[in-house]
């Protein structure tokens, strides 16, 4: 890893090296090429290729005065002139004048940031590009034409081929998004600052500060529901592997028949769409639901059992149908692995004389915990995310006033949704949001690292 | 193991208890199995004994009668030879025991109740300890039987927990045959059958559209499907197989832009779209779905990690283009992975109901079946509309559970990054 780093980091240092060494170098054409793209090709004789590169310069000065400006200028502030009511002379009525909207302001700042970011890159190539004719014009080879450029990208350069179009959606639909709802945490974008009417404008890390004690309310909150979310991560997590394992251990017993017509039982149970089944559940588990009539009538109860709607009730029924959703994942991901177990480590147990449940405990266990620790800890990151069986069984309820805008059961990730779909606080919501991130990332990154998939990547190869 | 133990002997301390257990289960006869309190009025006392002996709901416990004596019996038998048919015979006698007993449970209320007889609550006030000693005492005799004959019990065990992971599954498909209305009713069984809960989700559509959903969800899923395979197949193949200088970067920046909380991005997704004028459209749908699916590549990238390289060099020396070993190479070998990736990006807008309720906010001509389905389910429509939800959300299960058994081997692996491949 460490000569990797080393490795990059020369490779930074050397991006500056290389434009100044290509300026030292270049003739007036490739310099020239530094201020006008593509000029060095047009000189040389590539003309398709300089035109190109002009004309994305073109474009982007063009989408950088015309469109950009206005919103990248106000950046600082994030609008100045607020929705006003300006008294029309001809029509004599008051009306609105649409005033800076701070959320377009950020949005297509970031979006321009990142066009800038990745025309640098195209800057760039234009500047090598320039410098490589240069260079071949001078040991008088000759120069790739359009067409080679073309061929090239299916051979030396296919990987641009291929990557343009996955790394654009990526950009726009998760990357630009999520460093949008990041540099929100740093707003004061909520209910009270909502654009258009109004404007939200930089608070530094004042959501940050409420949220580990400077708002009494939130900061109890936060802490109360982190607490629920990791009892709730640990205990879900545990049962789930455990009695999911056992579950597989039944199935794949030698002396049990139908294995698939029982592995398909439970697998089914996993397909159906979990907002089928969840919300089936909550309905079965409501007070006035099937469970609750039954027991009343069979005489086992005379009062409905609050199950979603008590907190101590709410919890354990969660946990529950958190069972009921989660064995059978475990078991389909364990029953591979059990099979994998090499049978002649049973075979010479068994010939030492070894009881089965010696076995299981000698042998399957800790393979299993060998095998599976990966899986354990992404299952964990799963269950603090898991937003589905709460937003669909309790929908965080029952709620609670001393909670802000949360109720006993939610997870962080519910709590996030509340406050972003029904509360518009968005900047406490991507604070909220950078927690959990931080917290899945650095498990997932500890995964990421233990199961060793990238530094065995070559290994089959 | 088990092929040098043929036959198997039968664990004779168990065969020993079994008697015991046969014997117990009897006498439980001799115990109170049904209290029929005495109640003011005549009509009543008068048909105590005519409630026994004819109503159906409380003859059930006859056969359970027969079943201890004939298990008394069998379980003497024992005691004189200890032969593999008794215990056998025991493991039926038993099985027909609990199974009784649980079925008399259940219905037997109905039946009692339907005699207009019954002035209290039924089974629990009036089945008494008989009743229960007898249904454990068989749940035991079941077990041990099936351990005497060195049968896995475990039979039992995943019996019961099939039925628990299968009933409500069952419950959404008999209640969305149900006549009659309402969300919560305090039975299982319906009172009349009917297919027009399937029926009218085709054919009222004014409120709740459910063709128009299925179709948009159809088409979102269908053009999702193409892009995402192609990006993902794209994507996996550049990172697996091409070496560039940025190709460590790429790595590392999937991997960290995919432990986001999609949630906390969805908000600025929709005033992105908003912003170009997609917002509330099919297109955005599939745009963000495909955006989305793209991050899943890992699957694919580990699978074509293990296709020998050897194989495209050799193409490569003698000729051919990166991209046509690609087309020629690795996609021919890549069908199973093909198959998981087009199915995965294939279920996704049919399970998702989150993103679509942001961007599509009210504009309900664009609803998928997914929030269509949850929106039948807010307060002022699940009077009305729940057996109708059922109908729908049977038929969205049952495609995507048929696709998701064909791809579990491959979800197996996606869930634990190739980690644990075999």
């Amino acid at each position: 890893m460490t000569s990797v780093t080393a490795a990059r980091r020369k490779a930074r240092k050397g991006i500056f090296r290389e434009l100044y060494e290509t300026f030292r170098d270049g003739d007036a054409a490739t310099r020239l090429s530094f201020l006008v793209m593509g000029f060095g090709s047009l000189v040389k004789g590539q003309v398709i290729k300089g035109l190109l590169y002009l004309g994305s310069q073109a474009l982007m000065v063009w989408y950088l005065v015309g469109f950009a400006w206005q919103y990248l200028s106000k950046l600082d502030t994030l609008g100045d002139v607020g929705m006003q009511r300006v008294w029309s002379e001809e029509r004599q009525i008051f009306v609105r004048t649409p005033g800076d909207n701070s959320l377009l302001i950020l949005l297509f700042s970031v979006l321009s940031i990142m066009l800038v970011l990745g025309f640098l890159v195209l800057w760039r190539a234009n500047i090598r590009s320039a410098y490589r004719a240069q260079r071949l014009k001078e040991q008088g080879k000759p120069l790739p034409t359009f067409a080679d450029d073309i061929t090239s990208m299916v051979n030396e350069r296919y990987h641009i081929t291929l990557l343009t179009m996955p790394t654009l959606m990526v950009l726009a639909f998760t990357l630009l998004p999520t460093i949008f709802m990041i540099l929100l945490a740093f707003t004061n974008f909520d209910q009270t600052h909502q654009p258009p009417g109004n404007m939200f404008t930089w608070v530094g890390t004042e959501n940050f500060r409420n949220l580990f004690g400077g708002h009494p309310l939130i900061a109890n909150t936060f802490g109360k529901v982190l607490g629920w979310t990791m009892i709730w991560a640990v205990i879900a997590t545990f049962t789930n592997y455990l009695l999911g394992m056992v579950l597989a251990i039944m199935i794949n017993n030698k002396g049990i028949r139908l294995k698939a017509m029982w592995r398909t039982i439970f697998v089914v149970t996993i397909a159906v769409p979990q907002f089928v089944s969840l919300m089936l559940m909550s309905q079965i588990l409501h007070d006035q639901g099937p469970l609750n009539a039954l027991l009343k009538q069979f005489g086992f109860i005379q009062q409905s059992i609050p199950f979603l709607t008590d907190t101590t009730t709410a919890r354990l029924t969660v946990l529950v149908v958190n069972l009921w959703v989660g064995i059978p994942y475990t078991m389909l991901i364990t029953s591979g692995i059990l099979m994998n177990i090499p049978k002649d480590l049973y075979e010479s147990a068994s010939i030492d004389g070894a009881s089965p449940a010696r076995m299981f405990f000698s042998i399957t266990l800790p393979y299993m915990l060998f095998v599976t620790t990966p899986y354990l800890i992404t299952a964990f990151v799963g269950n603090i995310n898991n937003f589905n069986v709460i937003f669909l069984l309790t929908r965080g309820g029952p709620m609670v006033t001393e909670y802000y805008q949360a109720g006993k059961t939610d997870l962080l990730v519910t709590w996030l949704y509340r406050l972003t779909v029904d509360r518009q606080d968005y900047s406490l919501a991507s604070t909220i949001g950078i927690f959990v991130f931080v917290i899945s990332a650095g498990l997932s990154l500890l995964v990421f690292n233990m199961s060793g998939s990238s530094r065995r990547e070559e290994e089959f190869q | 193991m088990s092929e040098i133990r043929k036959p198997k002997a039968m664990r004779h301390n168990l065969v020993r208890a079994l008697p015991v257990i046969a014997v117990l289960a009897a006498l439980t006869l001799l115990l109170p199995w049904l209290h029929v309190p005495a109640q003011e009025g005549a009509d009543y006392a008068r048909t105590g004994i005519n409630l026994l002996l004819f109503d159906r709901g409380i003859l059930r416990l006859i056969p359970l009668a027969a079943a201890a004596v004939l298990a008394l019996l069998v379980g003497l038998s024992l005691l004189a030879r200890a032969n593999r048919a008794g215990v056998r015979a025991l493991v039926v006698l038993f099985s027909v025991a609990v199974m009784g007993s649980i079925y008399t449970l259940l219905t037997a209320k109905v039946t009692a109740d339907a005699s207009g007889l019954m002035p209290q609550p039924f089974l629990v006030a009036h089945l008494q300890i008989g009743f229960w000693a007898f249904l454990l005492l068989s749940l035991v005799g079941l077990v041990v039987a099936l351990m005497a004959l060195r049968q896995p019990a475990t039979y039992v065990v995943l019996t019961a927990m099939g039925v628990v992971w299968l009933l409500p599954i069952l419950w959404l498909v008999i209640t969305s045959l149900r006549a009659e209305s309402g969300a919560y009713t305090t039975y299982i069984i319906p009172k009349g059958w009917t297919l027009s809960n399937y029926t009218r989700l085709f054919t009222e559509t004014e409120q709740f559209n459910f063709p128009r959903w299925y179709l948009n969800t159809l088409w979102v899923s269908v053009v999702t499907c193409i892009i995402t395979t192609t990006l993902v197949l794209m994507v996996a193949y550049t990172l697996s197989r091409l070496r560039f200088p940025a190709r460590r970067a790429f790595l590392n920046l999937g991997l960290i832009i995919a432990m986001f909380p999609g949630f906390m991005s969805m908000i600025a997704v929709y005033h992105i779209l908003k912003a170009v004028g997609l917002a509330k459209s099919l297109i955005s749908l599939i745009l963000v779905y495909s955006g989305g699916g793209v991050l899943g590549y890992t699957i694919a990238k580990g699978f074509f990690d293990t296709i020998p390289r050897s194989l495209d060099e050799a193409a490569l020396i003698d000729g051919a283009s990166k991209n046509t070993v690609f087309w020629k190479i690795i996609l021919p070998s890549s069908r199973p992975i093909l198959v998981y990736t087009a199915i995965t990006a294939f279920i996704a807008p049919w399970v998702d109901f989150i993103f679509v309720s942001v961007i599509m906010k009210d504009d309900y001509a664009n609803y998928t079946v997914a929030l269509g389905l949850f929106k039948m389910l807010e307060r002022e429509h699940i009077y009305q509309y729940f057996t109708r939800f059922c109908a729908g959300a049977v038929l969205v299960a049952i495609p995507i559970t048929l696709l998701f058994i064909r791809i579990q081997k491959f979800y197996v692996e996606g869930v634990t990054g190739g980690a644990v491949k075999g």
